[in-house]
């Protein structure tokens, strides 16, 4: 385990030596790939928090892609109903709850299938909101970004991190926030004894059934909260098949980062750089790659690296099996 | 009371479900049973794998051949293509009711429409961005020379780059229009430099193919990384990518941004704030003027160079500086009368 | 009670093919989902008995309307059919999108770029190079999850992405046509299309015959039951003394090679060369459909016809009715819905439904 610490040290200060090096040599374009890597790599890594939250309670969310669709769909058409972007952001925050809610009452209550549960979610929420969608909408305003005083002008970190929309530094905090819930706190230990052993900790007196609500409909809030980032704060509009796989990508994102919400950031944070590099090495005409290779280099990555050095990825034991109380 | 809860959910969303509801029925002036009669004038449209709202060419394809047909007292209708191994079937629907004229959307249709002008030689087909190659006397390309806009808007943002630098966040190469608009904003911006003996930095960022054109996050993040960099005016051009970073531009104080297709101020409106033109074809009107051709019979085949133009500046007039106004106009002439040319093979 | 008791009942429930239930609850779904799509369509201001109409008529009405929907559900048989070959296996191929393009541009090449071969050889040569490709990108995530034990899930996730760029990159590139500025390839020659048998498409009966053919592996063979029972306790296969490892990979190079060869057949029955766009979603539909079908290899083909007719006659139906065409996303996802959901069930048989459970979860 320590070995383990060490190595994950000696990787951070190798990431943060790459990054002063080309700081060196170029902060403008560093600082603007950083940034830029935050803006592509938050709705991923909220995306895989909806998915920590379920699984480490033992139920597979498969339906991620869907919630943030519909709630994204949901937050830009009621923002530009009512002309309140907060009425569009409690409104994807409340879609996102009945998304997860009804994934909640597939796997929990009715027992079915966890996967098929969400991907019913996904093919629903496809079905709607292209069917729904109409154009010549437009919201009130757009989205502020919150320069945070003082803290912006740390050079480098000041435009990287204190300079976005509200939601990506909701997003941030939350992600720590979701790493210190879940293992610091009483909420949390019980959640991951529900994802490993649901038997004992039924006995222990946790409701493992209405933890999994909880959780469930939970995690379908934040996965609004990512559609609305898309739609309300990233883009300002909605389209159909507007969130184009990210949710998926999510998925991958949360087993590269090992169940952990920390980890899932820096995967998500991986993905963003690799995008926003690939756009640098455009904007500098230095090399022509195809760009389709650049492209496909995250998910080459993923896969290499699961299969040779993470080695050792474990779910949660419990998840993807409905549980039934009286079962002895 | 979770089968109570339930209830209640599925309530809420029926009502949801009745609240944004999207009205589509066509437009009738005339009836369609009338079609193929001698004093009906029928006129469809099939679209590219897009929608006639999409604030974009299909839209403006629409609006053109409505309103030729309400001219003409005739009846328009619509089919919006899912699947593009159905551009020829949805084209059959409308012979099939003998309409008189069927427009086709995209330059991805081109081969289905020369097809069917064949099969159907008593019907005038109208191709809009499809180059058309065939001798068919009943087909009709409707093309525009999109670089000349595009060089217009290039020339307008080399003189209002204060930074030096322009960048342009494009759909697709492969999509020969887009590549024009592309090229030509590029060569406009040389254009300026040389007239102000200045050095601007110009970057062009396509998207892959893949996807090119529904993709605004993408463009949004891409144009931030350039206006992280300095980039003080964008072109944003492809559909909804494009789209996608106008809205980005718009958010960034005193930068500025260039729309595509049509007059983007009344389409996208949250580009307001940046919009200071946008490098227009006039497709509604090439639409609309090809269709009465087809119905006073004077329709030709080969191809139609439709205008092009750039939008007014409209409440950004204010940034453009009245010398600066002037020179546009003037070089807009020229280009248009081809004194001064593009540089980009058509 | 315990997954793998609802999986034997649910596998037992299928060995009464005419137990009305494993009817009745499809065909109710289907009604109830069109009526919730009617009440959708008349608040928009459409008939949606004029929508219906032109639906059935479009779709199913006339010869050509019946050929064009058998064309549409073929792609959909052969996708559905991959993802039911692994779903019986225990695994949920999710990337049957990114087989059956592999399938699709593979063998748009061979139809275009080998030539001077008769018919007899040709085509049957594209389709196998079709399916071999698919097979191969199946075997990918197979191996991957044999050896390394990485979810197909992920994996396939991944490989969907990859395929989708590699085969935008080829079509762009290398294999482009000649001359054209689209991303496409050329056409396939004369000798590598797969003919119309009296109008109705070839590809939708050997899509017929090998559903059929899994079928009867599945319920008759030694190397079906073998992949079942991996796919129902891996723990009891490898007391049992079979080699899981070999189940995995012969699951995912057989479903693989069946989405390629539905691209195969689409490129060279249908499209007659390969085009990105073509391709787009026809794997995806592949897991509603298996999902339909409960996981049947013969439970898919009804689903199939169904989702190919509604697909065929769609364009009919704005045309007719002025609804737009994205209804039927609306239709597939409330089948769907109520075919899984319990409600239905619990209804029909009065409570005495059980739970369905066809795929397991991340599991190992």
């Amino acid at each position: 385990m320590s070995q383990l610490k060490s190595k994950r040290n000696y990787l951070l200060i190798a990431v943060a030596a790459v990054f002063a090096y080309f700081y060196h040599k170029d902060g403008a374009v560093t600082t603007s790939v950083v940034s830029t890597a935050i803006s592509f790599g938050l709705p991923l890594a909220l995306a895989a928090m909806v998915g920590i939250m379920c699984e480490r309670t033992g139920i597979v969310n498969i339906g991620i892609e869907g919630t943030m669709l519909i709630s994204a769909f949901a937050a830009f058409f009621v923002a530009s109903t009512v002309k309140s972007i907060i009425i569009g952001l409690i409104a994807a925050i409340v879609v996102g709850m009945l998304a997860g809610f009804l994934l909640a009452l597939m796997a929990v209550s009715w027992r079915m299938d966890q996967i098929i549960a969400g991907t019913i979610i996904n093919i629903l929420a496809t079905g709607l909101t292209s069917f729904l969608f109409k154009q010549g909408h437009t919201l009130p305003s757009a989205m502020p970004e919150i320069d945070i005083p003082v803290l912006q002008n740390i050079p480098f970190f000041g435009p990287v991190l204190f300079m976005h929309g509200p939601i990506t530094y909701f997003g941030l905090i939350f992600i720590v926030f979701l790493w210190v819930a879940l293992f610091h706190t009483v909420w949390g230990l019980r959640t991951r004894a529900v994802g490993e052993h649901p038997g004992s900790a039924d006995t222990a007196g946790v409701s493992v059934l209405r933890l999994r609500y909880l959780n469930v409909t939970l995690a379908g809030a934040v996965g609004g909260i990512a559609g609305a980032f898309l739609s309300l704060e990233l883009v300002g509009s909605f389209e159909r098949g507007f969130t184009a796989g990210k949710g998926f990508t999510a998925l991958a994102l949360m087993i590269f980062g090992r169940w952990n919400p920390l980890g899932a950031l820096a995967a998500a944070m991986f993905f963003g750089i690799a995008q926003a590099v690939t756009n640098q090495l455009m904007i500098d005409q230095v090399v022509n790659i195809p760009q389709q290779f650049v492209n496909m280099l995250p998910y080459v990555m993923t896969i290499l690296v699961l299969a040779f050095a993470a080695g050792k990825v474990r779910p949660p034991a419990a998840e993807g099996q409905p549980y039934e109380k009286e079962q002895a | 009371m979770i089968k109570r809860v339930t209830a209640g959910v599925v309530t809420v969303a029926l009502a949801a479900l009745g609240f944004a509801l999207p009205v589509n029925a066509a437009v009738r002036t005339v009836s369609e049973a009338s079609c193929g009669t001698a004093s009906a004038f029928c006129v469809g449209l099939v679209t590219d794998t897009g929608k006639v709202d999409d604030k974009s060419f299909n839209q403006s394809a629409w609006e053109g051949a409505k309103a030729a047909a309400a001219t003409a007292g005739g009846f328009s209708k619509y089919i919006e293509t899912i699947d593009p191994k159905d551009y020829a079937s949805n084209i059959d629907l409308f012979a099939a009711k003998k309409y008189n004229v069927i427009v086709t959307v995209g330059f991805l249709m081109a081969d289905a429409t020369a097809a069917a002008a064949v099969k159907y030689p008593t019907i005038k087909f109208i191709g809009v961005d499809q180059f058309n190659g065939s001798t068919a006397g009943n087909y009709s390309g409707l093309i525009f020379p999109e670089d000349k806009a595009g060089f217009l808007a290039g020339y307008l943002a080399g003189y209002l780059t204060k930074t030096k630098k322009v960048g342009a966040v494009l759909g697709t190469d492969v999509v020969p229009p887009v590549k024009r608009y592309g090229e030509g904003f590029k060569n406009g911006i040389a254009y300026a430099a040389k007239e102000q003996n200045k050095k601007i930095k110009t970057t062009i960022v396509y998207h892959a193919p893949d996807n090119a054109f529904n993709d605004p996050a993408w463009g949004a993040t891409t144009a931030g990384q350039l206006l992280g960099q300095g980039y003080d005016v964008i072109f944003g051009a492809g559909g909804k990518t494009g789209n996608g970073a106008l809205g980005k531009v718009a958010k960034k104080k005193g930068a500025l941004c260039i729309g595509v297709d049509t007059d983007q101020w009344l389409t996208v409106p949250e580009a307001q704030p940046c919009l200071v033109t946008s490098a227009m074809k006039l497709l509604a009107n090439g639409v609309s003027s090809l269709v009465a051709q087809a119905k006073a019979g004077s329709m030709k085949g080969g191809n139609f160079m439709g205008a092009i133009g750039i939008a007014p500046f409209h409440a950004l007039s204010k940034v453009v500086p009245a010398a600066v106004a002037k020179k546009v106009k003037a070089l807009t002439a020229k280009v248009l009368s081809g004194t001064v040319k593009t540089g980009v093979k058509a | 009670m315990s997954v793998n008791t609802e999986k034997k009942s649910a596998v037992l429930k299928e060995r009464r093919t005419f137990d009305v239930g494993s009817w009745l609850i499809p065909f109710v779904a289907v009604l109830v989902a069109m009526f919730i799509a009617a009440v959708l369509m008349y608040l928009q201001g459409a008939s949606p008995l004029t929508a219906y109409t032109s639906l059935l008529k479009s779709a199913f009405g006339s010869a050509p309307g019946i050929g064009k929907t058998l064309g549409k559900a073929t792609p959909l048989v052969l996708s559905g059919l991959a993802v039911t070959i692994g779903l019986r296996a225990g695994l949920f191929n999710i990337g049957a999108q990114g087989q059956l393009i592999s399938g699709a541009l593979a063998s748009a090449w061979a139809g275009y770029a080998i030539h001077g071969l008769p018919m007899a050889i040709h085509l049957p040569l594209a389709l196998l190079i079709g399916a071999f490709f698919g097979s191969l990108t199946g075997l990918i995530a197979g191996a991957l999850k044999a050896y390394r034990g990485i979810h197909e899930v992920i994996s396939t996730i991944m490989l969907n992405s990859i395929v989708i760029s590699l085969v935008d990159y080829l079509a762009s590139g290398p294999f482009k046509e000649h001359g054209q500025p689209l991303t496409r390839t050329a056409p396939v020659l004369k000798s590598a299309l797969v003919p119309k048998f009296f109008g109705l498409p070839l590809g939708f009966f050997i899509a017929l015959a090998l559903s059929y053919a899994v079928w009867w592996v599945f319920r008759r063979t030694t190397s079906g039951f073998r992949l079942e029972t991996v796919g129902r306790n891996k723990n009891a296969a490898w007391y049992a003394g079979i080699n899981v490892k070999r189940s995995i990979l012969i699951a995912m190079a057989v479903g693989g090679a069946v989405a390629g060869l539905g691209g195969a057949v689409e490129t060279l029955g249908i499209t007659g060369r390969f085009e990105p766009a073509f391709n787009a979603g026809l794997g995806f539909d592949g897991i509603t459909i298996a999902l339909l079908g409960r996981a049947n290899p013969l439970g898919i083909i009804p689903g199939a016809i169904l989702i190919g007719g509604m697909r065929a006659g769609a364009a009919s139906m704005q045309f007719d009715a002025g609804v737009a065409p994205e209804i039927v996303d609306l239709l597939m996802a409330l089948i769907l819905f109520f075919v899984s959901a319990p409600l239905l069930t619990r209804w029909l048989r009065r409570g005495k439904g059980a739970a369905s459970s066809v795929t397991g979860g991340w599991g190992s």
